[in-house]
């Protein structure tokens, strides 16, 4: 059995949720503006998300909602059976199971690429030292950079942060990993290292929502696009129709001018 | 009795000197502690806390050192603590100090993009780690050039208690002064010892800011 498949298979008769995220009429306001109206979103264990939509349309503020990084005004989530509008730890214990990876990768410059990934698992997992540097190993190693753990950030170019940001999130052994735009901020050469880092992760079963508009690895990797407008989920459909056949106005004009801007990324 | 400006006399103001530096040093130490706190109150997530602590740093910023000396000075004694010049003095002088450094930290602080800190509690940090080991890491580089800025101005500060009678560098120039009759010499030798403490740290902080400026543009 590898390492992917006891993270999504379950052994028999433990109660693994079938549901890994339900939000239930999710609203959020920035002060009078309502950045997201009413959102009903599940995601299965194991189902790979892709959120496309115009800029401003609210995809950042949906998947930071899921780890609370920004507070909900009404609504439900629930992660993993947690329930983060329960108070207490949930919130805490969301975070521990959720891995999120952003746009402008936020990793820590001031510590190496091994401190980077063993300080989570140290100060919140509680995990001894030499376990987490064998676990951090073993994931900068499966991003294909297990040479540059002594380095710095800054030492290393766009793609390889982002891979290192991926493991940094990995070595907490999440359940779901939220991904924020991570090719927008990278050089043309280097979002293919990073788009195939994540489709070897979707590929071993783990549950993504991913914010992108890399239309390559939808198609190859999405269970189903979301499309967002206004604060609002517009159509969700499985890749090819949404490509093929978008069933809204909307849907059909932003195709439109994304496939204009972004050249398709060769599988 | 008029008494000749001689050896004596310039050891006693030298020897003074380590009042001052004591007074500076407690001030320091006292006031970066409480700063550090009040800082961190300042760019908490707590509304409550943020507007108390803004009062504070805002009423000590806006009032002069003399007055602050002054109000602790006769506020201790109205309130039973008794007139002690050294007590008032490195109070007054350490909330002083922690207004106008919670000041420059939490400039330091905010000056740390936040996708630092949202990174840290998406990994599942608590407040506490990310402090510790996320944010105040970072502040801490870009705070030594102003915080080493301040302690000058820390330094010279200390000479207002000589007002309320605490006998560090310049109430000494002045009790010397006031027996030689030679204001002239004993205010040069006086301010030449507070230029010879202020002026290293001076050039010590353009260093750092220089270096910094430096780290930077890279
Ligand atoms: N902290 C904030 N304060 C106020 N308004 C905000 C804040 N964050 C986001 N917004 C607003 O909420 C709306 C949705 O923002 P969000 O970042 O979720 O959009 P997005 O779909 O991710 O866009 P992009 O493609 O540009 O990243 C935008 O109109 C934005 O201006
Ligand atoms: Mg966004």
């Amino acid at each position: 059995m590898s390492a992917a498949d006891d993270r999504s298979e379950q052994p028999a008769g433990s109660a693994a949720p079938l549901i890994a995220v339900r939000m239930q009429g999710v609203s959020k306001w920035f002060g009078s503006f309502q950045a997201l109206n009413k959102i009903d979103l599940t995601v299965r264990r194991g189902e790979k998300i892709v959120v496309c939509g115009p800029s401003g349309s609210g995809k950042s503020t949906l998947i930071r909602c899921i780890n609370q990084l920004e507070p909900i005004q009404a609504g439900s989530i629930v992660v993993d059976d947690i329930d983060l509008g329960a108070g207490g730890k949930n919130v805490q214990r969301v975070r521990r199971e959720v891995g999120m990876v952003f746009q402008s990768f936020n990793l820590f410059p001031h510590m190496t690429v091994m401190d980077n990934c063993i300080l989570a698992p140290m100060k919140v997992r509680n995990a001894p030292k030499d376990e987490a540097i064998a676990t951090a190993r073993k994931y900068l190693a499966r991003v294909h950079i297990p040479e540059q753990a002594d380095k710095y950030p800054a030492q290393l170019s766009g793609g390889q942060q982002q891979r290192v940001a991926i493991a940094r999130a990995l070595c907490m052994n999440p359940k779901i990993m939220l991904f924020d735009e991570p090719t927008s901020a990278l050089d043309p050469e280097m979002v293919q290292e990073v788009l195939d880092t994540m489709i070897d992760l979707a590929e071993e079963g783990m549950t993504m929502v991913c914010v992108t508009h890399e239309m390559g690895f939808a198609r190859r990797v999405a269970d189903r696009v979301v499309f967002m407008d206004h604060g609002e989920i517009v159509e969700v459909a499985p890749p090819e129709e949404f490509f093929e056949r978008p069933s809204h106005e909307r849907a059909r004009l932003f195709l439109g001018q994304i496939q204009r801007t972004h050249k398709p990324v060769p599988e | 009795m008029i008494r000749a400006f001689g050896w004596g006399e310039v050891l006693f103001i030298v020897w003074a000197l380590r009042w001052t530096l004591a007074l500076s040093a407690i001030a320091f130490i006292g006031g970066g502690i409480c700063g550090l706190a009040v800082a961190l109150a300042r760019t908490s997530t707590s509304r409550a806390l943020r507007l108390v602590t803004t009062g504070f740093i805002r009423l000590f910023q806006g009032t002069p050192l003399l007055m602050q000396l002054f109000l602790v000075y006769f506020g201790m004694s109205i309130f039973g603590l008794g007139i002690d010049p050294w007590a008032a003095a490195a109070v007054a002088l350490s909330l002083h100090a922690a207004a106008f450094l919670a000041e420059i930290w939490r400039g330091c602080i905010e000056a740390i993009p936040p996708g630092q800190n949202e990174a840290a509690t998406a990994l599942g940090l608590t407040w506490g780690s990310r402090m510790r080991y996320v944010i105040l890491p970072q502040a801490m580089k870009i705070a030594v050039a102003p915080t080493v800025g301040f302690l000058v101005q820390l330094v010279k500060g200390t000479s207002l208690a000589a007002i309320i009678g605490f006998t560090e560098l310049t109430r000494s120039g002045q009790i010397i002064s006031n027996a030689t009759f030679q204001p002239f010499l004993v205010f040069s030798l006086v301010a030449g010892l507070y230029f010879v403490i202020c002026w290293p740290l001076s050039f010590l902080a353009s260093r750092l800011e220089r270096r910094l400026a430096r780290a930077t543009a890279r």
